[in-house]
């Protein structure tokens, strides 16, 4: 038996062999007992006891033959074949008047045949990761699969109203998603800014767009619609470039995530965390007020220029009272600062110019939508001088301008579409 | 009291760990593609625009995913700027369509295929 280091596995004549089992318990395990020729990997957490850990005390032997998912790239890619199949079927427009119902049935097929490949990727990240029978949260998979169906369904909608509204859908379902992954301030920010805002300008560009002589357009007949909605350009040809990528990414995310650098634990994590009151010393005091429970105590600022220490894996915090000596207190995961505590933080004292830049960047496409959408009128000799003040030098009955240039029904001629700005 | 909070973390965060790093960052690749097809499928100016939208957002995901993993609050920062950079493109792209609809009354991005030829 030989012990490897995962880090330098590569390196190593079993390096891929110990890198595959590495592959499938990056989630577990800082260190493995493999041998070339024993099929059996010993995996162990030296970190933790087995009662604080689910696979900890070496306890998993996983057959490495098994778990070798040598066989995983090229079903990857056929994966993704099945993928390009299946949104192809989804986007193929229902065949209007004689065989709706053959489209129908090619939707249908075209969803399961989705599903089931969503369903085998995420299996396979299972595999590759968690082969214990690690499963994703339920959660997780409600919402990416009604984040996924709706970005299908609204790239596939023949009435681009519908398709903005599914949109609300993914953002929503991706709120959701930024909510699982701790990030509360960023949900609200991307409902409120996403579905509230800009989802709201695409709606109403929409709709001053709308072809208005459109016949059917009530009758909610996915035919009806203008003909550049309704038939998808190359949808085949998209739908393979697309899946290429994807499987281009996957293989690069086969490859790369051994890559990533560990994952701090939740103690150096909690440890971060609570250094981080060191830029907070109002927040700090007012832990501290709650902490002592004593009139007039206050964190103490040491020479090093912060309040918040560590020793060994504790923070700790000295506290002076008012006539008596320092006393020192421990400070606990439950005084972590909160969510949007952090992300206002680190917006203003960790990227100050990004968020000056940010600030620029909208005042500029404000501006910028201002000066394109204005329109352009250009006026005559004649209202150039009642401007001013003057006479005019025609008579009034001068018809040249009289709708000031509000949707031409053709071609407008270039001189008043095109003004000065540009 | 707080050795025992830390072990409770300590499972619950390894439970995350990169099974669940891999899992969002899958459907942050799946939306992107999607996202892109879309792009290149529809001939609707706006729901191109919206297609850009969709891969924004996948965007955010991954990088949201990225920081949970590695515990740092900068991939959740660079999300605000995703959206602000989102908000800017909304607000131009959709003042272009306006301003494009007005002179072809169509939305059909085909209808603007010659425009660099027009211009020489």
């Amino acid at each position: 038996m030989v012990c490897i280091h995962f880090v330098n596995s590569r390196t190593q004549s079993v390096a891929g062999m110990a890198r595959h089992v590495y592959l499938a318990h990056l989630c577990c395990s800082t260190r493995c007992l493999t041998s070339r020729n024993d099929p059996v990997a010993v995996i162990g957490h030296p970190l933790s006891a087995p009662e604080k850990h689910p696979y900890g005390g070496c306890r998993a032997v996983v057959p490495v033959s098994d778990r070798m998912p040598s066989h995983a790239p090229p079903l990857l890619y056929i994966m993704s074949v099945l993928g390009a199949v299946a949104l192809y079927l989804m986007m193929k427009p229902a065949a209007s008047g004689t065989g709706g119902s053959t489209g129908r049935a090619g939707h249908v097929a075209g969803i399961i045949l989705g599903l089931g490949v969503f369903a085998w990727l995420l299996k396979t990240c299972i595999d590759l990761f968690a082969p214990e029978g690690g499963s994703p949260e339920i959660l997780f998979v409600i919402f990416s699969v009604i984040a996924l169906a709706s970005s299908v369904r609204m790239i596939c909608h023949s009435r681009p109203v519908y398709s903005a509204l599914y949109f609300v859908m993914v953002v929503l379902s991706s709120a959701a998603l930024f909510l699982l992954l701790g990030a509360e301030f960023m949900a609200f920010a991307l409902i409120i800014v996403y579905a509230g805002a800009i989802l709201i300008t695409y709606m109403f560009v929409l709709m001053l767009a709308q072809q208005s002589d459109d016949p059917n357009r009530d009758t909610g007949d996915v035919s009806s619609g203008a003909e550049y909605d309704r038939l998808p350009r190359e949808p085949a040809m998209a739908a393979v470039m697309g899946f290429l990528m994807l499987a281009l990414l996957g293989s690069m995310v086969y490859d790369g995530v051994a890559d990533l650098k560990d994952a701090p634990t939740a103690q150096q994590a909690t440890l971060r965390d609570l250094l981080q009151l060191n830029r907070m010393p109002r927040e700090l005091d007012a832990i501290v007020a709650g902490l002592v429970a004593e009139e007039g105590a206050e964190a103490v600022w040491r020479s090093t220029g912060d309040a918040v220490y560590t020793e060994g894996n504790k923070a700790f915090v000295d506290v002076a009272l008012p006539g008596r000596v320092h006393q020192r207190v421990e400070l606990t995961p439950e005084h972590m600062p909160t969510n949007v505590q952090h992300v206002g933080l680190a917006l203003v004292a960790k990227f100050p110019v990004s968020l000056e830049l940010a600030g620029i960047i909208l005042l500029l496409a404000m501006f910028g939508a201002a000066v394109l959408s204005r329109r352009q009128i250009e006026l005559s000799e004649d209202e150039l001088r009642e401007a001013a003040g003057l006479h005019r030098m025609t008579a009034l009955d001068d018809t040249d301008h009289d709708d000031s240039g509000q949707t031409g029904k053709t071609d407008r001629p270039s001189s008043t579409g095109q003004g000065g700005s540009r | 009291m707080s050795d025992l909070l830390l072990a409770q973390e300590l499972v619950q965060f390894e439970a995350f760990g990169r099974l669940g790093l891999s899992h969002y960052l899958l459907t942050s690749a799946l939306m992107f593609i999607i996202g892109i097809v879309g792009f290149v499928t529809r001939r609707n100016m706006i729901v191109m625009f919206l297609c850009t939208e969709l891969m924004f957002q996948a965007a955010a995901i991954a990088m949201i995913a990225f920081g949970r993993y590695h515990m740092d609050i900068s991939g959740q920062v660079f999300v605000i700027f995703i959206l602000t950079v989102a908000a800017a493109e909304a607000a131009l792209a959709l003042a272009l369509v306006v301003l494009l609809y007005r002179r072809k009354e169509t939305l059909s991005a085909e209808e603007w295929s010659e425009l660099g030829e027009a211009a020489a």
